[in-house]
């Protein structure tokens, strides 16, 4: 029979089909974890921005539940950003922003207080940077030097200084050694939350 | 870098004869040692290069691959007799990439961080030669169980010189393993930023390579 010259179309045949069946099976019976694991990786950069006290060893499913009670939904009177309602009053903002990294994309949540000048915190939830250099803007010793500072007016908001150098109010230390990350990600912080202010000022004028 | 051809592998090993060793002691010893895939045969070196700067990547990375080679080692064994000839090398990659697609799909589900770091390297176990390798040279023509054998070993064979070359990089580089800081390295040293970066992983695995042949006294049959 393994001379047969169809005996290697209907061998290989029938193993990709078994393989794939287990294959196709698995991965039906994954997803809906895998999809949640995306939600979940978006919810909890936004709670780490915004400020509040996360419960120390949180399972993600007290996270999914915390966010659920306190955050809402972007909208556009928010101007694209994540709302912490304190009560009646907004408490404070996270913004998603996103833009190309060095190696890939990078996408991320900063959260701004109720005056919509004080950053809250920093989070990423998304992104490829060069281990131990560019991907240290993911840990905390980079993002924690976000909070309290206040967003300058003009087209930067934020600016991003070689480390040594002395910080004004609206500046942080970029990651040494990775210049073309810390440039790429000053860019677009700067440009998102540029646009996030232009539409905060439109929705002010109009009536509510 | 190509896989080892069926030639060299029918060769006398001069070692072999002079000692009787079980097949199941030769393929451990080979795949650790005498034969080992990354400073030995130079495969898989993508991977050493790619994988290499943090431990905890690397020991992911490397757990993927052992799983993938001996597991694809054993498949490809057992249909053995049945495989035609001629698409055996298809058989192979198919075979090769339904075990990396289960490693990818349990760490996307169960651990999407390290999913996340890993990025496209778990995908490209596929194409990394030390199975590839394994499968045409030794699991075509041997046994399921030792075959399983040859490619468990094979694969802890590479584990070894990658996590060397992860613990050299991530102590030198970032002064800490596993991500904890390690005396005088996170503090007093000044850190080898370069060893963090791609060509350090040239220069790691080059010195590894370099180091392990020149204790390795055997190199084309001679009497050690």
């Amino acid at each position: 029979m393994r001379e047969k010259p169809w005996y290697p179309v209907v061998f290989m045949f029938v193993l990709t089909a078994f393989f794939s069946l287990i294959l196709i099976g698995l991965s039906r019976f994954t997803r809906d974890r895998v999809e949640a694991n995306q939600k979940l990786a978006v919810e909890k950069a936004v709670l780490l921005a915004l400020p509040m006290a996360l419960p120390a060893k949180a399972s993600s499913l007290e996270l999914h539940q915390f966010f659920l009670d306190r955050v809402s939904e972007p909208t556009p009177s928010s101007g694209g950003a994540y709302v912490l309602m304190e009560g009646d009053a907004v408490s404070a903002y996270a913004l998603p922003i996103s833009g190309q990294g060095f190696w890939d994309r990078i996408q991320g949540v900063i959260g701004i207080a109720a005056d919509k000048k004080t950053v809250t915190g920093i989070a990423f939830y998304e992104q490829n940077e060069t281990p131990g250099l560019g991907a240290e803007i993911a840990k905390p010793p980079f993002r924690s030097q976000f909070k309290d500072k206040q967003l300058a007016e003009g087209p930067k908001p934020l600016s991003f200084k070689p480390v040594g150098s002395s910080l004004g109010q609206n500046d942080v230390h970029a990651v040494t050694g990775a210049t073309q990350t810390s440039t790429r990600l000053e860019k677009l912080v700067n440009e998102d939350l540029a646009r996030w202010r232009a539409a905060m000022e439109k929705e002010g004028e109009s009536p509510p | 870098m190509s896989a080892p051809t069926e030639r060299e592998q029918a060769l006398p090993k001069p070692r072999a004869a002079r000692r009787k060793e079980s097949p199941l002691r030769k393929a451990v010893l080979e795949g650790l040692w005498h034969n080992n895939p990354v400073f030995r045969q130079i495969l898989g070196i993508c991977s050493s290069l790619a994988v290499t700067n943090l431990v905890l990547n690397t020991l992911v990375m490397c757990a993927g691959l052992t799983w993938a080679t001996a597991l694809s080692c054993w498949t490809v064994s057992l249909l053995r007799n049945w495989t035609p000839h001629r698409i055996r090398m298809m058989v192979q990659t198919l075979i090769m990439a339904f075990y990396v697609i289960l490693v990818d799909l349990a760490l996307k589900a169960y651990w999407p961080e390290m999913s996340k770091n890993l990025g496209p390297y778990v995908g490209l176990i596929i194409t990394n030669c030390i199975i590839m390798g394994r499968c045409e040279a030794f699991a075509r023509v041997n046994p399921p169980g030792l075959s399983l054998i040859d490619g468990l070993f094979s694969g802890i064979g590479y584990s070894m010189i990658l996590t060397l070359v992860a613990v050299i990089r991530e102590l030198l580089g970032m002064g800490t393993i596993l991500g904890f800081p390690v005396p005088y390295f996170s503090t007093g040293w000044d850190k080898w930023i370069i060893l963090v970066m791609p060509p350090g992983a040239f220069f790691t695995l080059a010195c590894l390579i370099w180091l392990f042949r020149s204790i390795q006294s055997d190199p084309e049959g001679k009497k050690p």
